[in-house]
């Protein structure tokens, strides 16, 4: 893939964005008690045969946690393997209940928020067909 | 969805005035899915407003931003942090996100990008058509499905009214297939032709005020003391 299609990214901006939240993405992140009550309430999970990449959980981890742990090294390929987790497999219903408080839909927007500034994001016309989600 | 559709960029410099930094806010939501108004429309319009603006002398400062949702607050810490910085907010979100903007900073004009033109289905990539007005009481259990308030000139919910013309279609525009024709082929169909005779009260169109929905099991929590 060329530079143009597949530039580097913006590892400042990125930096920008995860010192911003940090106080309050970290503190999700641990108080997060691997519990799974969170998973019943997502429709996405339960209309998935509990399939465990819809969990919101596995979904936070995977995205907010993947971007804290790997901070200024994250690359471009980690990005959009983010992609189909915020996008496809979580549509921000806000449904989904947390007896600690984790706020799930706001970790998973900004997971989006970051993958925004770097110009990844989902489009809804042919050159963005579905697949361009995943 | 909602469907929504771009103003003119005469009209959207007219709403900027002389305003010289706006927030460009997007909208992940439904506008999106329209193509109306998600991030990739906002960097369409920016780059619209930028090359116009620089024609004239240029001086206005546009900062792109897409938020997941403008209806919901749970979406806007990133837009709260920025709007103190800017002289206007110009979202490309539907109405109600527009007015959600401007009551969490009134202090801002927050002006609307785009027409919301209406809720409606998807016929093909770019083309979307109006299917409901939301008028509170749903009469489609009635109707084979099919909205008269919408569908039908005049919004009847006791019709035909007499002026169908033979080829099945509306007197006010030949071209506009009539809807209470199309709900008599429908219900018959389905051998539930009866329905048509029955009278629905007149709806009360006028002195409509704002409506609000609290789904049951909230209702103890959105109590008033
Ligand atoms: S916001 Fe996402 S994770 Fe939460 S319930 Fe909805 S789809 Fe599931
Ligand atoms: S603000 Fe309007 S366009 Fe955006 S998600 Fe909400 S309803 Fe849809
Ligand atoms: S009757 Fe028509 S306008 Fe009213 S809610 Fe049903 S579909 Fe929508």
């Amino acid at each position: 893939m060329s530079e143009i299609q597949n530039p580097p990214v913006d590892r400042g901006q990125i930096e920008r964005a995860l010192a911003r939240h940090k106080d309050r993405m970290k503190l999700y992140l641990s108080h997060c008690m691997h519990c799974t009550l969170c998973a019943e309430s997502c429709f996405m999970y339960m209309s998935r045969d509990k399939d465990p990449q819809y969990m919101p959980s596995y979904k936070v981890i995977n995205s907010v946690g993947v971007l804290y742990r790997k901070g200024p090294g994250i690359g471009r390929d980690d990005l959009q393997k983010m992609k189909g987790i915020v996008w496809r497999n979580c549509v921000l219903c806000t449904r989904c209940y947390c007896p600690v408080g984790v706020d799930v839909p706001a970790m998973i927007a900004f997971a989006r928020g970051v993958l925004r500034s770097q110009g990844i994001h989902p489009d809804f016309d042919e050159q963005g067909a579905m697949e361009s989600w995943l | 969805m909602i469907v929504a559709s771009r103003k003119s960029l005469d009209e959207i410099l007219g709403l900027l005035g002389s305003c010289k930094k706006v927030l460009v806010l997007g909208c992940g939501g439904c506008t999106s899915i329209c193509l109306a108004g998600g991030q990739r429309e906002v960097r369409d319009l920016c780059a619209e407003l930028d090359a116009r603006v620089r024609d004239h002398g240029g001086g206005l400062t546009l900062h792109e931003l897409t938020i997941e949702r403008q209806c919901n607050e749970t979406f806007f810490a990133d837009a709260d942090a920025l709007v103190k910085d800017y002289e206007a907010v110009l979202s490309t979100a539907c109405g109600a996100g527009v007015q959600f903007v401007a009551e969490r900073h009134p202090a801002l004009p927050v002006l609307p990008a785009l027409n919301t033109a209406f809720v409606g289905f998807d016929k093909g990539v770019g083309w979307y058509e109006e299917n409901c007005r939301t008028c509170g009481d749903c009469v489609l259990g009635e109707t084979g499905g099919i909205c008269p308030v919408t569908r039908c000139a005049k919004s009847l919910f006791n019709g035909p009214c007499g002026g169908t013309r033979s080829e099945g279609t509306c007197e006010v525009d030949k071209t506009v297939p009539c809807a209470w024709f199309e709900i008599h082929k429908r219900l018959k169909g389905q051998g539930r032709l009866a329905l048509i005779t029955k009278v629905r009260p007149a709806r009360e169109w006028e002195n409509q005020t704002r409506r609000s929905v609290i789904q049951e099991p909230y209702k103890a929590r959105y109590a008033k003391p």
